[in-house]
């Protein structure tokens, strides 16, 4: 017999708001890395001033699952859940801020543009929007089959990322008047490197909401 | 190695012609606390009631199957059921002190078994009183009636009366339902204290009841057991659909 629970709404609205937040973290990075590679001052300065709302966002999910831990003691799926629920919205603000920085850093990059393209950042950051699609699917659907992709997709940002900054290690050796630029570059390979990570995170907490598995750190456990 | 207390094989009971247990079978271990969680009506205060034979006193209940406890079928017919259920105590969802003191209370049961010294059944009434985390509350009082206490005091008092005769095992029927929260968070205390040196079988209907002080939870629906296993593991990635959608609200 089905019973309607109130606890139902609410988890909806939680729901509703992690997949708003996934959706607006992608909007900012896919426009931080455009910005990168356009050298857009008035898209990265757009997605300075967009954090706020990603914050916003940020405090009220947070409440929200505080409010459910508080009144509705929840147990078994919909424990993970909002377990999940609150680890994927800090790892979604941490990308956010990231997204942020990147922006930052765009403008001391203009007389480089042509370097940092063929260099392959352009390739890294279009790996990364790939990417941040699939975590975004995967928040939405919590289908498993994507997670794959995701941790794929997350191993090649980061070797992308290594690559990448090798070559620019090479170049600052031979041209020290680079050197502030190439910093800046290397600053921003991290960046991506960590959005990379943490979407590995998010792939990981959304199997122990199907799943019950906890898989994180299992490579170093086992 | 955890000892198996109490030991269940394809038990089944019926209440005349209707099966109100069908084909249990479960292995409670010694030192722990076990709840039965399940809808009204799902067997579970019916399975607990069959462990120290309550059901003996219903007409028309039929019992088929082993119930084992330490090893011996405990409906064998050699098996004197006062003896049983010294061992296998009970307490139940209402509070049932008897119209006498508090001391009394306590003392009735080693009297009935032949303790008549005066000193023995202080010592008996003080520990039980102790052991029932009640002792503080009522050693000033011991001849005021037990009627007198307050509803939570009244039950840590029926435990205390349960414990008195030495049992091994406690049964419990919803103990604290009846009780407000900060009786009820006592008694729940006093079951996680118990576990030290008994062996406690609780059916509740408080979820997070069983989630706050039993190590194992067992799920009944409809006569059967669904689904038994660390209380961590049922309330965290239950294995059955069933067990799921009870524990989370979503039937029952």
């Amino acid at each position: 017999m089905e019973t309607y629970r109130i606890f139902d709404s609410e988890l909806e609205k939680l729901s509703q708001k992690v997949i708003q937040m996934c959706s607006q973290v992608e909007q900012q990075v896919n426009n931080a890395l455009a910005a990168l590679k356009e050298y857009d001052l008035v898209l990265a300065k757009k997605v300075v001033n967009s954090d706020t709302e990603i914050d916003t966002l940020d405090v009220k999910i947070d409440k929200l699952c505080q409010k459910i831990f508080a009144l509705q003691a929840p147990v078994a799926s919909d424990l993970r859940y909002i377990l999940s629920a609150l680890k994927i919205n800090n790892d979604l603000e941490r990308i956010g801020d990231h997204a942020v920085n990147i922006a930052k850093r765009v403008a001391p990059l203009s007389e480089y543009r042509q370097l940092i393209s063929e260099l392959g950042v352009d390739q890294v950051s279009a790996q990364t929007s790939l990417l941040f699609s699939d975590v975004l699917q995967l928040v939405k659907t919590h289908d498993l089959k994507i997670c794959q992709e995701i941790y794929q997709r997350s191993a090649s940002v980061k070797e992308g990322c290594h690559e990448v900054a090798d070559q620019i290690l090479n170049e600052m050796m031979q041209q020290s008047e680079i050197v502030v630029v190439a910093s800046n570059i290397l600053i921003i390979l991290n960046l991506i490197e960590r959005i990379a990570g943490y979407s590995n995170n998010i792939a990981e907490s959304i199997t122990f909401v199907v799943d019950g598995e906890i898989v994180k750190h299992r490579k170093n456990l086992q | 190695m955890i000892h198996e207390k109490i030991h269940t094989e394809n038990m089944f009971l019926h209440y005349g012609s209707k099966l109100a247990l069908n084909d249990i079978s479960i292995q409670i271990p010694e030192k722990k606390v076990t709840a039965f969680i399940g809808p009204s009506g799902c067997g579970k205060s019916t399975f607990l009631r069959s462990l120290n034979r309550m059901n003996d006193l219903i007409d028309g209940v039929k019992i088929e199957g082993k119930i084992l406890i330490d090893e011996i079928n405990i409906y064998d017919k050699n098996i004197d059921v006062v003896t049983l259920r010294k061992k296998v105590g009970m307490v139940f969802q209402k509070s049932n002190p008897f119209a006498k003191s508090i001391y009394e209370n306590v003392a009735y049961g080693p009297r009935i078994n032949g303790v008549n010294d005066r000193k023995q059944l202080d010592e008996i009434v003080e520990t039980a009183l102790k052991n029932a985390a009640i002792w503080e509350e009522v050693k000033d009082r011991m001849n005021d009636s037990a009627m007198g206490l307050s509803g939570g005091q009244q039950q840590r008092l029926c435990i205390a009366r349960t414990l008195a005769v030495n049992p091994e095992i406690v049964l419990m029927d919803e103990p604290a339902s009846a009780l407000d929260p900060l009786s009820t968070s006592k008694i729940e205390e006093l079951i996680v204290q118990l576990k030290e040196k008994y062996t406690i079988v609780i059916v509740t209907h408080n979820m997070q009841q069983a989630a706050r002080i039993s190590d194992l939870t067992a799920f009944f629906y409809l006569g059967e057991l669904i689904e038994f296993d660390k209380t961590k593991k049922i309330f965290t990635n239950p294995e059955k659909k069933q067990t799921e959608d009870y524990i989370t609200g979503r039937f029952g």
